[in-house]
């Protein structure tokens, strides 16, 4: 087992994490032996009907870890569970935001909190068939899922009659191929479909007509490893916990310059400061923290100034950002702003797919734009030029969330760091360490 | 369907329900610039440049081309935000686009530069180096691909999957590396292949046979009918100098939806060829029309069986009709060959119309490979599987392009044995309740069929299923000859005259025929010794064709007749008279008319008369 | 002589019935290929198209899209250096110069002379607190220093074998230029060269 780096072990609002550290966690019995491991898939099937399921998970609030935030309940409940013919459960598990490495922790140190996540899942919306979409290069999570799935089947947890329920339960892998545009729910359905991953435009949305066209419930692994603790102690337990809005606890994590990196644990509604400089053990010594993006490099940045804004949804949202995947990246104060941005260009260039014209042409035309600052051989206009390419990226130009991401490294380091940006590109020097963020 | 009513720019309409807002604008005149959106096409919202703003719905600019109208919808093209959306992705298409216009083909007919400049920004922020790639990449000898120009709309590979059911032309690689490009950089073998380059909305794809040949503007262009087989696409052929330099499709929903063939699309520089015969000769030495006319008559009448006639393909049914005047007469008895004839016999009665395939619930296809040989109903066919679900199935002793849809019911007949297979069809499960109309489409086999027994069948199973037949004539003008009694399908040996109309026979010109009379536009092996009329070709011809359906269509030639070179029905009359048949027409309109009143069940509705050749 | 060996494309043929449609199999099926071959060759995906019954030209486009399946010959092993953020802040550039050092190339992609390793960047690998990390082959490395990538290099070159690979290109380039990770054709109009792709229609029999 890999050393573990952030929160783990049985603390006050530990919701994920709790057994995290224990020897042998992802083994079913061991996992089995805690408290709740199991249970919940238990009364889900045989106490629950699946209606209830959705409204409890509806009661937590739960709101979706992948990025985007949607409630999860709510999604449930698009399944028309009496559809006639196949339902699935997709599980995204193609964790590649920049700075977020949730999704791996939770895999590698408790793969049967997801499966127990997933069988619930599938048994609430009426699907008999769920698959896993997990990133290629995750080799370890894939084999340790998929060893916890067959122990699960040999339980007879997942099989035809799970826990004694007729209805059947099967649980299946596929494995990416390098593709960040499949964290995108419709990409990825496309990615699974054996296609070149390009998203879909909606409607229709995949709760009608999702993976081979069939209605699909499309989940993060966080999402769903959050289900069962909710099932065993109550959708309102947990609506108790972070703030209304964004009730519960979140993995976050902290990468970058930081003393401690980690995934850590925290409960919305927290403040950044908390997070980076407590727990995170902040910059490293004689160092100062300068920018930080709050939920993966797709959430624009803020400046350190911005430290005391919490990390719930609607704090980030009030301070221009977002909460996104959770990934918390820290640059100190040795470190060019421009250069980041100009590192997560080429990111959204590289990975975009080539279907909208924006994206396509747009993260390009940014990356090359950079570089010419970076040789200085920067002016005025391709300080505007970046202006464009980052409106033109935004406001709904494009045909999923990518173009905006990208537009949105721009814009708010511009915004924040313009100062920064006008030493390259004005006057050809860098001068790190010396610039502080926009008043 | 019922109507929505909306409001599009102040213009309140009621359209049907389902349409889409950027066909909905176009009903009251308003442009919505599109690229990846075509109305052939499943819509896409890929390039993204018909962003509107429209109430109710998100504060942000939707694509006009996957949204379709809703009651009460509030539609604004023009305001300021879906204005700035469009010119902003105009922007970006032209970042990278090499400007290159007064060296491009699409020029003057290029959406992108018309959109640029109705919809996009009016002074060009654009500063700085723009991508380059290799180019021009051949997808085959026909289509050149401009990597540096592509939009990337999808258009060309969205075609050939959905409408033509190849994955030949493919996107490789990804983000603003993607490009369009042929497997493994083959060339491309599709029959349908030129269409791409019709649909392609900038220069990226362009025919190498009218590569720099010159502007849209300098040639004039004639909405007329293909003469490269029995469907009858709707083209228009594009005249400079003389010289037909293009054809392109011109869409006609009842016959080819929009889509033309690589033959009808490239299969024309024979028109241009420089060897044209253009003056009479006799045994090679150049000698006037009557003198050759008279040589013919004399070399030819009154050989009874022992004159052999080789008929073109695309004879039309006015030669047709002076022809069958000669075969009553001085040329009684001569067996006829007619180029491309299928065994077919005549239809009695009408028969299933392109469009109505449809309709169909159930499609039948026996003894055709429609691909190679009606390839625009081939296409019609795919469309009626992959968009309305219409079930197939094929009797056909090879494999066949509808093979590539897995639920195609492909039953391999023994070669002559099609008849007994679908005898057997009548108790076929999806012929039990077909939920629909069913089209029995039938071709002969290539003369491999029996075509009594096969016809029988075909009516057979018409009868016990309620459904059409459509007999697959191969021949430009079969059906029209077939009318007029002049299709035959002798055998040309051993006949001691010959009178090759069009190229000589397949099987070559009889080594029996001590004379040879050739009319043609090309000089051939075997004309040195023959007397030959040059002929005028399908570019340069009037009248008209039957298709495989029935419907009559009139050929509009795009370059004019220039003497000595003769129509086909003048060379006719001249021969009639040479023979002792007085045909005596002024002209073609005169022909026409006579036709109509001989014809045996006059149509309800006047014949059409000709059009005219579009310039003097 | 087939590029693929004939269980292989057994078991590319038994891929499809594992799927709600058969068209999920092409990655799976690619991923038998390129194991066997360690890169993709227009030959292997022509033949897995035809194992699979789609057409060359579709698995080509799924296979240029996704950065995993290789085009051009690789080393034996292969490093996959993450240089996104969260690991450039923490040093990646220096990992990658000391590794290209290490194993003696000058670019991406580009195979070692003795033909065991080549090496590409790669973006964020979803282990960022333990940055700057890498994936060697099938294996992430964590808090990656110039010293661990000498370690890790002479360790391979210590145990590891000559490649047992039948085909082994000479060290070449590609990557980076708009060109793409596939050279395309180009260039004055001229015939295609290669042979022509079978053209997916059912066989005559």
């Amino acid at each position: 087992m890999a050393e573990l780096r952030g929160s783990y072990g049985d603390q006050p609002n530990h919701i994920l994490t709790r057994w995290f550290g224990t020897p042998d966690l992802h083994k079913l019995d061991v996992y089995s032996g805690k408290p709740g491991g199991y249970t919940a898939l238990r009364k889900a099937l045989l106490d629950m009907a699946p209606a209830d399921i959705t409204n409890e998970v509806k009661t937590s609030g739960l709101r979706g870890r992948g990025g985007a935030g949607f409630a999860t309940g709510i999604k449930w409940g698009f399944i028309n569970r009496d559809a006639p013919g196949p339902k699935y459960v997709v599980v995204n598990a193609d964790e590649s935001e920049p700075g977020t490495a949730k999704d791996r922790y939770i895999l590698e140190n408790s793969p049967h909190m997801v499966v127990e996540g997933i069988l619930i899942a599938a048994y609430a919306v009426g699907a008999n068939q769920a698959w896993v979409y997990i990133r290629g290069e995750y080799d370890e999570p894939y084999r340790m899922l998929t060893e916890a799935i067959e122990e699960a089947r040999a339980k007879g947890y997942v099989g035809p009659q799970p826990m004694g329920k007729d209805f059947a339960l099967d649980i299946r892998l596929y494995r990416g191929h390098g593709a960040y545009i499949c964290g995108e729910e419709t990409a990825l359905l496309e990615s699974l479909e054996g296609k070149r991953a390009q998203p879909r435009s909606r409607p229709p949305f995949p709760a009608v007509k999702g993976a081979w066209g069939r209605p699909t419930l499309l989940n993060n692994v966080e999402t769903l490893a959050t289900v069962p603790w909710i099932i065993n102690n109550g959708g309102a337990t947990y609506a108790k916990l972070g703030t209304a809005k964004s009730p519960g606890t979140r993995l976050l994590t902290v990468s970058g310059n930081v003393r401690k990196p980690g995934v850590y644990e925290v409960e919305n509604g927290k403040t950044f400061r908390h997070v980076i400089m407590e727990l995170a053990g902040g910059p490293p010594e004689g160092r100062k923290l300068k920018v930080f993006w709050p939920g993966g490099s797709s959430a624009p940045v803020l400046p350190e100034s911005m430290l005391d804004v919490t990390t719930d949804a609607e704090a980030l949202a009030a301070a221009r950002s977002m909460a996104g995947s959770g990934g918390v990246i820290v640059m100190d104060d040795t470190h060019c702003v421009v250069r980041a941005a100009h590192r997560l260009l080429k990111f959204y260039a590289y990975e975009s797919c080539g279907k909208c014209t924006p994206c396509r042409i747009g993260g390009d035309w940014a990356v090359r734009t950079y570089e010419r600052i970076l040789a200085n051989e920067g002016s005025q206009v391709e300080l505007d030029t970046l202006q464009r390419v980052s409106d033109g990226l935004q406001n709904g130009r494009c045909l999923c969330g990518l173009g905006d991401s990208a537009g949105w490294v721009i814009d708010s380091t511009l915004r924040h760091f313009r100062e920064e940006y006008e030493d390259h590109a004005l006057r050809h020097e860098c001068n790190v360490g010396a610039v502080t963020a926009n008043a | 369907m019922p109507d929505v009513n909306l409001t599009i720019d102040g213009h309140k309409i009621a359209v049907p329900a389902g349409t889409l807002i950027v066909e909905a604008a176009k009903t009251v005149g308003i442009e919505i610039p599109v690229f990846c959106y075509h109305h052939k096409l499943d819509p896409v919202g890929a390039c993204r440049l018909c962003l509107v703003d429209f109430t109710p719905g998100p504060p942000r600019p939707q694509t006009a081309c996957t949204t379709p109208v809703s009651e009460g919808m509030v539609v604004r093209t023009q305001s300021a935000m879906a204005v700035a959306a469009r010119a902003d992705i105009l922007e970006f298409e032209l970042a990278n686009h090499p400007l290159d216009c007064p060296v491009c083909d699409k020029g003057g007919e290029c959406p992108l530069q018309d959109f640029t400049f109705r919809h996009g920004y009016p002074t060009s922020r654009i500063d700085g180096p723009r991508l380059h790639f290799k180019k021009p990449i051949p997808l085959s000898d026909k289509i050149a691909l401009d990597r540096e120009r592509c939009v990337l709309c999808y258009r060309c590979t969205r075609y050939y999957d959905e409408v033509a059911w190849e994955q030949e032309l493919t996107t490789d690689e990804r983000g603003v590396k993607s490009f369009i490009t042929s497997q493994f950089d083959q060339p491309l073998q599709s029959i349908f292949s030129g269409n791409i380059i019709d649909l392609c909305p900038v220069g990226a794809l362009t025919s190498r046979v009218w590569r720099f040949e010159s502007r849209p503007w300098d040639m004039t262009h004639t909405e007329t009918v293909c003469s490269r087989c029995s469907v009858g696409c709707s083209v228009t052929q594009w005249e400079r100098r003389g010289q037909l330099v293009r054809v392109t499709s011109h869409e006609n929903d009842d016959i080819d939806e929009g889509w033309i063939c690589d033959r009808g699309r490239f299969d024309y520089t024979d028109v241009n060829d420089p060897s044209r015969l253009r003056m009479p000769s006799i045994r090679g030495k150049r000698s006037t029309w009557a003198d050759a006319i008279g040589a013919v008559a004399a070399g030819i009448k009154g050989k009874g069986a022992k004159l052999g006639v080789s008929l073109p393909q695309d004879l039309t049914n006015e030669e047709a009709f002076l022809f069958r005047r000669l075969l009553d007469g001085p040329l009684k008895g001569a067996k006829v060959k007619m180029h491309g004839r299928t065994a077919i016999p005549a239809p009695e009665g009408d028969t299933m119309r392109i469009k109505e395939i449809d309709d169909a619930s159930v499609i039948v296809v026996v003894a055709s490979d429609l691909e190679n040989d009606v390839p625009i109903i081939d296409l019609r066919v795919k469309k009626a599987v992959s968009k309305r679900g219409a079930k197939l199935i094929v009797v056909h002793p090879d494999g066949v392009d509808f093979d590539r849809n897995p639920h195609t019911v492909h039953i391999r007949n023994a070669k002559g044995a099609a008849a007994a297979e679908v005898r057997k069809l009548a108790s076929h499960e999806s012929l039990q309740n077909p939920g629909g109309p069913v089209a029995i489409l039938f071709g002969d086999g290539h003369g491999s069929e029996d075509m009594n027994e096969l016809a029988t069948a075909c009516g057979d199973l018409a009868e016990k299923v309620g459904g059409k037949e459509m007999p697959l004539y191969r021949a430009t003008n079969e059906r029209g000859a077939l009318a007029a009694g002049v299709a035959g399908w002798d055998k040309l040996d051993g006949v001691e005259a010959l009178f090759s109309w069009g190229p000589p026979p397949t099987a070559g010109i009889p080594s029996s025929a001590k004379f040879v009379a050739a009319w043609d536009h090309l000089p051939r092996d075997g004309y040195q010794e023959a007397v030959v009329l040059p002929a005028a070709t399908f570019a340069e011809r009037q009248g008209s064709y039957t298709n495989v359906e029935g419907t009559v269509q009139f050929l509009r030639p795009p370059i004019a007749l220039r003497p000595p070179l003769k129509e086909g029905w003048e060379v006719l009359c001249e021969l009639g008279a040479a023979l002792g048949v007085s045909l005596d027409y002024a002209g073609i309109v005169p022909i026409q008319r006579e036709m109509s009143l001989q014809a045996p069940d006059p149509s309800p509705e006047p014949m059409p008369v000709l059009i005219g050749p579009a310039h003097p | 002589m087939s590029a693929l060996s004939a269980h292989v494309l057994e078991e590319i043929k038994e891929l499809p019935s594992k799927y709600p449609q058969p068209r999920s199999a092409v990655m799976p099926a690619l991923d038998l290929a390129q194991e066997e071959l360690g890169h993709l060759t227009p030959e292997a995906m022509s033949e897995v198209a035809v194992a699979l019954e789609l057409d060359p030209g579709y698995v080509e486009g799924v296979a240029t899209f996704y950065s995993l399946f290789h085009l051009e010959p690789v080393g034996k092993h292969r490093f996959y250096v993450c240089t996104n953020l969260s690991c450039m802040l923490r040093g990646a550039n220096e990992i990658v110069d000391r590794l290209k050092q290490s194993i003696g190339v000058t670019q991406p992609n580009q195979v070692s002379p003795d033909l065991l390793f080549s090496y590409e960047e790669v973006e964020c690998l979803g282990a960022c607190e333990f940055a700057p990390m890498m994936r060697l082959d099938h294996k992430y490395h964590y808090d990656l220093t110039p010293e661990t990538i000498n370690d890790v290099v002479a360790q391979l070159r210590k145990t590891g074998l000559l490649p047992t690979r039948g085909e082994v290109a000479p060290p070449h380039s590609s990557g980076g230029g708009p060109q793409g990770r596939r050279g395309s054709a180009g260039g004055e109009i001229q015939a295609p060269k290669k042979p022509r792709a079978t053209r997916k229609k059912k066989a005559d029999g």
